[in-house]
């Protein structure tokens, strides 16, 4: 990792603290979580602003938590670092994970979380730490394999390894499985030579 | 004698016109009425007695079955009077078809759809609801169609003809056929009533009301009642939808309020969720905490 350059330059994670903020400001007003929750018979009838706003509700205290405290971790550490995608891998991770959901999984009616936002950001900085310098990098490829393991454990199974259905919702793995395709493209694009490295941290 | 004959044929002439006058005059008051209601089919014999509710256990989403109440023996087309009597109008029944049925529940049916807590809505033609059938034909429904809860729809409707300062000009026979002196008024009532079959719990109802006023000469009277009883019909659907929505949401508040009275389960994959599990918090808390290490360092 090339401390020197990446890690002094002076960002601050606005996006990052705008998102959770907006979480968290839908969670604390009851009326709101309404009319941005991913309802799959509002989106039929045009309201479509659901499948993107639909990352931003949570249905308790707990997955509010654990989202917002991932997703902050992450995007905060890429922001800092400097990569101006974020916010299109946070707009593009949103809307396909609710397209994914709304034609893949017609029985789910409700959605909530930021998780799959969150894996998204945790898979695109991993993918991107790589090729940094030892423990960082190494500390990034954990991370990126026990994303990547617990996104196909919850595809083989069905199940979270978190205790979701105690929380009254049944685990959408599609959901995360979408984010992390957002963000393995968003990377493939950056890294294509003809598109150009456009948006690698600032030296 | 030649005059004689010519007194006869102009007398017999007159009263040709005049029968045939009267007659179409004639044909063009009265009044019909089409019902069908609810609680005969759910209630047939008030002799036995009648179940209690039980509290309805839901389970969302909610499987909804549409149906139209089949006519009692009594209740459709009760006729129209003519000239005091009892007796239908010419051209035919008035009521429903099949067809305007289907395409009313259909309606229903689209009003339904956009909500998150159906899960299915299933057309129910009409010849599978027995007359006073109750809910042993509901049962039978429940288990042909898979639906828990089943709205039925009833109507009622009449219609009134009388004849208007224009019949006048029918004296002139050609009046008849081109002055429309009738006046039509339809008064058209649907009603949708939801009822979970399992526990025989009636959750709401709403109805809808129209009234519609036409005209009509006497040649094209039966038509016009038919494309009046049709724009009755499709009136009250349009305000029966509306009042839907405003009796959805008051049931919504009562089983808010009382909960005990309605229990509702909520099937596997209803509500998907994305949560981040411990492990990967914890892993992911630990690369926060090396970065910010890493970034006091330098």
């Amino acid at each position: 990792m090339d401390e020197a350059t990446h890690l002094t330059a002076r960002r601050q994670p606005l996006w990052t603290l705008l998102i959770c903020a907006g979480a968290a400001l839908i969670f604390s007003l009851p009326s709101l979580p309404p009319l941005f929750i991913y309802d799959h018979a509002a989106i039929a009838h045009g309201e479509l602003w659901r499948l993107v706003t639909g990352n931003l509700v949570h249905l308790s205290p707990a997955h509010l938590g654990y989202d917002l405290a991932a997703f902050f971790i992450a995007g905060a550490i890429i922001e800092v670092r400097g990569y101006r995608l974020f916010p299109a891998l946070c707009l593009s991770a949103a809307t396909l994970i609710g397209v994914v959901l709304y034609f893949a999984e017609p029985a789910m009616y409700y959605y909530a979380g930021l998780s799959g936002v969150a894996t998204a950001a945790v898979t695109y900085l991993c993918l991107h730490e790589l090729t940094e310098k030892e423990a960082w990098r190494w500390l990034c490829a954990a991370v990126l394999a026990v994303v990547l393991a617990k996104v196909g454990f919850e595809l083989a199974f069905g199940k979270s390894l978190l205790l979701a259905g105690a929380q009254g919702f049944v685990p959408a793995p599609l959901s995360h499985l979408a984010g992390a395709t957002t963000a393995l493209l968003l990377f493939v694009l950056e890294r294509f030579p003809a598109l150009g490295n456009q948006s690698g941290p600032v030296y | 004698m030649e005059r004689t004959n010519g007194s006869l044929l102009a007398a017999f002439l007159t009263a040709l016109l005049i029968a045939a006058l009267t007659g179409a005059v004639g044909c063009a008051t009265g009044t019909t009425k089409h019902a069908t209601s609810a609680v005969d089919y759910l209630y047939p014999d008030t002799k036995d007695p009648l179940a209690e509710p039980g509290i309805p256990l839901l389970k969302l989403p909610l499987r909804i079955g549409i149906a139209f109440v089949p006519a009692g023996s009594e209740s459709s087309g009760r006729g129209g009077r003519y000239g005091g009597e009892l007796m239908p109008f010419p051209g035919g029944d008035l009521s429903l078809t099949e067809k305007r049925k289907q395409d009313l529940m259909q309606e229903v049916a689209n009003y339904f759809k956009k909500y998150s807590f159906v899960k299915e809505i299933e057309i129910i033609p009409s010849a599978y609801l027995k007359p006073r059938g109750s809910f042993t034909n509901l049962d039978q429904i429940r288990t042909m169609y898979g639906v828990d809860v089943i709205a039925l729809l009833s109507y009622d409707q009449v219609q009134f003809t009388d004849q208007g300062t224009l019949s006048l000009t029918y004296w002139t026979v050609v009046g008849a056929y081109v002055i429309p002196g009738q006046k039509n008024d339809t008064h058209t009532m649907l009603d949708a009533v939801i009822y979970d079959i399992k526990s025989r719990k009636m959750l709401f109802r709403a109805p809808g009301t129209s009234h519609i006023q036409g005209s009509a000469t006497p040649v094209n009277l039966s038509e016009q009642l038919r494309a009046d009883s049709d724009k009755g019909f499709t009136g009250a659907a349009k305000e029966m939808i509306i009042n839907l929505d405003d009796q959805l949401t008051l049931f919504k508040e009562k089983v808010k309020e009382r909960p005990a009275e309605y229990h509702f389960v909520r099937t596997p994959g209803y509500t998907g969720g994305g949560s981040f599990d411990p492990i990967s918090l914890m892993l992911l808390m630990g690369l926060g905490g090396y970065f910010l290490w890493m970034k006091r360092r330098i």
